[in-house]
């Protein structure tokens, strides 16, 4: 007889049930229904033609396009902007620790609620934002209403609202680099600049590789920001995957939304696995 | 009657077999040890014991009783770990008690056996504290407390010195041995250590890459160990091996040795000749370190400070009766 | 403290400022002023201060819906904490000590979960299978399906610090499993159940996304959800809206001044681990 494990199977029953029941069951069901021309009525079988569809109507190719400008340009900025912004909270500068809480905070705060914020502050006329332009004498643009600019638009608030996060790993990440790296590298005669590049940037890679998959994994499905600041407009210019889902859901496609749900799914696997293993690769030659 | 008895005891972790078939009796009252090198097995065999390891075959009888596939707490034992296994989170006396609360004896009950062994082992005082507030023999006190309170048949001790300082360690040797006097339970106690063996065992069991080398009382094996192994392992310094040509130069088999302590030093002439290396001198004693012709290095053990110096030729011999041969 | 960090502190402060607490400023004063005065969003306080008028608006706006969105949003996240606390832990706690096939499996399900959007539609479809669509209970057991990869995450790498000897002291001791995990092992995972506590209160309390599509109607309103629908009411009252954003913004601002450590073990143990 088989004596029994003090640490039983049966612990992970509850959380396992959940996670299949709300989650597992929905994403398998989801790759059938995107196949099916579905609305609140019925489900029938419709092969290919919900892809087809959104890769051939244009407003639906541009979320796709969108939703890839997007991830890119908010995971670039935030890397970027993250490790600067983190080198600079760890330099012992007067006021650090407030600085810190200042550039953390809004990551805490409702998405919705900075999403009506700026939506308010670009206001074309009466925003903060171009009224205080004005006031130097710059003709501030139309942030939300020009159709080329709003998706950036939402982008920059979108880093404005986590950049603390990536500014947040990238100091754990400094945490770790040992001083003797530097004080070594003063003594070999390195100069700030070059200490920053021949020591911290490659020093800091893990918490790179972190902030990198999870600001491209959030920028890749991102939907509040947007919703409350354009709600994809104007027209179509700043749809993404998220909300071009929702809309299709609204109007009671739902084999076609589903199938936008697939999309994305596929989008962010085909993006974030093979760059997790290469830069995880790249971590463990180091 | 509380013997403990294995009979075949296998054990393997995929397919490294770390146990080769133990089979050992230890008397009831006993205090027994396991002693040998890192990796010998000597903590998987006293988990096995403990029913925290479950043996791929052979059988475990604990007072008569076969316990193979018992649970731990079915099998009339208690541990005490290398690390104290203290809950960081409860008090002491909370600690003491944890097992009875477990078994949901009531308040009263369990009050009354925690001042017993908080009693005993002199921790009347420190009931209240949460370990992170004790000394390293406090905490060991505690871990024994722990198990004393469930009364147990065997007594189960892995490594319980290794995290203590030297001085602490020999205070705890001389307190564990009372203990035991006082207990009377038979007693399981795993060291790497063979000073812990030799100074607390009534038997000692030297073990070896899975296998039994030798059972025996420590001076025992001390005078007569059964196998170059256990001749090694035994005494410190260690004892000089010799093998091949030279050992059957002297008369052995395979193997020829003589401890430190028995090698007698003189100017003037003896067996061997060589010349004196490094003198290590500890005080009461001095270790010389010597290159010997036509034997290798030999080490020698002389009281007190006798003037060798490192260059120095001098001459060897060996204590007659006290040369082992394989 | 070197004068070049004195003067780099005071440039990186002002900065810090412009870009980052003039927007929280803006809505404090623009929160305080009349619909008239709040009409132009700008830098300046109010001319007549009526920050509690502002507020008994908000909170009466709709028949009081903002203080159900409250009682909800309440119970969401105390329920899914309460399920993703005790679930996560007990998962964490197996996965860690137990090494096998399986468990190896089920983590890559776990790291997988993070990184897979959730299948809306067919989601909502179950839901009405099983008649959890628009309840409450519903809801919360979505937010423990996608709260449970970060947090058996975050519970899994802490239990590896937990030593294994007292797991064995308390098996010998006679312990069942589930006495060894709710005396022994639970207790030890205060400080990261109070991190966990923390980062997903806030992340549920702020769900927007998940309580718009699963739990529509008047009367399942959650806060964000209720920000969200004011918005067209308060189209000419800025005023209230600035006000019913700041209402929002205090809980997690009241966490984070409490729980900041918390927040930051959280934060990066979850990313540098994720």
């Amino acid at each position: 007889m088989q004596r029994r494990s003090p640490y039983p199977y049966w612990f992970l029953l509850p959380a396992g049930t959940i996670f299949a029941v709300f989650f597992l069951v929905p994403t398998v069901a989801s790759f059938y229904f995107s196949l099916t021309y579905w609305d609140p009525f019925e489900a029938r079988f419709a092969g290919f033609e919900n892809y087809q569809q959104f890769f051939s109507e244009p407003f639906l190719a541009r979320g796709v396009m969108n939703t890839l400008i997007f991830a890119v340009l908010t995971s670039g900025l935030k890397t970027v902007l993250g490790l600067l912004l983190a080198v600079l909270l760890t330099s012992g500068l007067l006021g650090q620790s407030l600085l810190r809480s200042v550039v953390f905070f809004p990551v805490l705060v409702s998405t919705i609620g900075v999403g009506l914020l700026f939506q308010e502050l670009m206001h074309p006329t009466e925003g903060a934002i171009n009224v205080a332009l004005e006031a130097v004498g710059i003709d501030g643009p139309g942030w939300l209403t020009n159709p080329s600019l709003a998706l950036v638009s939402v982008a920059l608030v979108d880093v404005w609202r986590g950049v603390g996060l990536a500014t947040l790993i990238y100091i754990a990440g400094l945490a770790t680099i040992s001083p003797d790296y530097y004080e070594a590298a003063r003594i070999d005669g390195a100069t700030r600049w070059q200490q920053f590049w021949r020591v911290t940037v490659p020093l800091v890679r893990p918490a790179t590789t972190t902030v990198i998959i999870l600001s491209l994994i959030g920028g890749l499905r991102l939907f509040d920001l947007i919703w409350a600041m354009t709600r994809g407009g104007p027209g179509f210019a700043s749809d993404v995957l998220a909300s071009v889902i929702y809309k299709q859901y609204q109007a009671g496609f739902w084999g076609l939304s589903t199938a936008g749900n697939v999309i994305l799914f596929l989008l962010i696997a085909l993006l974030i696995v093979p760059l997790a293993l290469h830069l995880n690769r790249r971590e463990a030659d180091l | 009657m509380s013997d403990v008895v294995l009979k075949g005891l296998r054990k393997s972790f995929g397919a490294l077999e770390v146990i080769k078939g133990v089979d050992l009796h230890v008397a009831s009252g006993e205090f027994c040890v396991f002693v040998g090198p890192s990796g010998c097995g000597k903590s998987t065999l006293l988990r096995m014991i403990s029913g925290l390891e479950e043996q791929t075959s052979g059988m475990i009888e604990i007072g008569g009783r076969d316990v193979s596939r018992a649970e731990p707490k079915d099998r009339g034992i208690a541990m005490v770990f290398q690390s104290y296994a203290l809950y960081p989170h409860l008090t002491v006396r909370e600690n003491i008690g944890f097992g009875l609360s477990l078994a949901r004896r009531p308040k009263a009950e369990i009050a009354e056996k925690v001042a017993e062994v908080a009693r005993v082992l002199q921790l009347e005082d420190y009931l209240d504290r949460k370990p992170k507030a004790l000394s390293g023999g406090q905490r060991q006190r505690v871990a024994i407390g722990r198990s004393i309170i469930r009364d147990p048949q065997v007594f189960l001790f892995d490594e319980p010195l290794s995290n203590l300082d030297a001085a602490l360690r020999a205070q705890m040797r001389i307190e564990l041995t009372e203990l035991h006097a006082r207990l009377g339970t038979t007693m399981i106690y795993v060291t790497h250590d063979q000073v812990e063996a030799m100074t607390m065992a009534d038997k000692i069991v030297v073990l070896n890459g899975g296998r039994i080398e030798q059972v025996g009382a420590p001076m025992d094996l001390y005078d007569n160990p059964a196998t170059p192994f256990v001749a090694g392992f035994i005494g410190s310094p260690k004892m000089n091996l010799y093998e091949g040509e030279t050992a059957r130069a002297l008369g052995a088999g395979s193997v020829y040795g003589i401890r430190p302590e028995h090698v007698t030093l003189s100017e003037s002439g003896g067996l061997w000749t060589g010349t004196v290396r490094h003198v290590e001198r500890l005080g009461a004693d001095s270790i010389i370190h010597i290159e010997a012709t036509g034997l290798g290095p030999l080490v020698a053990r002389v009281e007190g400070h006798r003037a060798f110096a490192p260059g120095q030729i001098v001459h060897a011999s060996p204590i007659d009766g006290r040369e082992v041969r394989y | 403290m070197r004068p070049r960090q004195v003067i780099l502190g005071i440039v990186s402060m002002a900065v810090a400022f412009v870009i980052f607490v003039i927007p929280f400023l803006l809505v404090i004063f623009t929160a305080g002023k009349t619909a008239a005065d709040a009409s132009q969003i700008d830098f300046t306080p109010p001319v007549r201060w009526q920050f509690w008028q502002n507020l008994v608006d908000v909170v009466q706006t709709r028949d009081y819906q903002l203080l159900l969105a409250y009682w909800n949003s309440t119970v969401i996240t105390v329920g899914a904490i309460a399920g993703l606390v005790i679930f996560g832990a007990m998962v964490g706690y197996v996965m860690q000590r137990r090494d096998t096939r399986l468990t190896r499996a089920l983590y890559f399900v776990v790291l997988s979960g993070l990184m897979i959007p959730p299948a809306v539609v067919p989601t909502i479809w179950l839901l009405q299978e099983i008649n959890l669509f628009k309840t409450l209970h519903g809801m919360i057991l979505i937010q423990i399906a996608y709260g449970l990869g970060f947090t058996v995450l975050l519970y899994r790498s802490f239990i590896a610090a937990i030593p294994r000897d007292l797991d064995e002291a308390a098996i010998i001791d006679g312990g069942t499993p589930l006495q060894i995990f709710f005396r022994v092992i639970l207790p030890l995972l205060k400080p990261v159940t109070v991190t966990i506590i923390v980062v997903q209160a806030i992340a549920i309390f702020n769900d927007f996304t998940h309580p718009l599509y699963y739990l529509p109607g008047a009367e399942n309103v959650t806060v964000q959800i209720t920000l969200y629908n004011f918005q067209s009411q308060f189209v000419s009252q800025l005023n209230l809206l600035f006000m019913n954003i700041l209402l929002i913004t205090i809980p997690p601002l009241l966490v984070f001044v409490f729980f900041n450590r918390q927040i930051v073990a959280g934060m990066t143990a979850g990313g540098v681990k994720g």
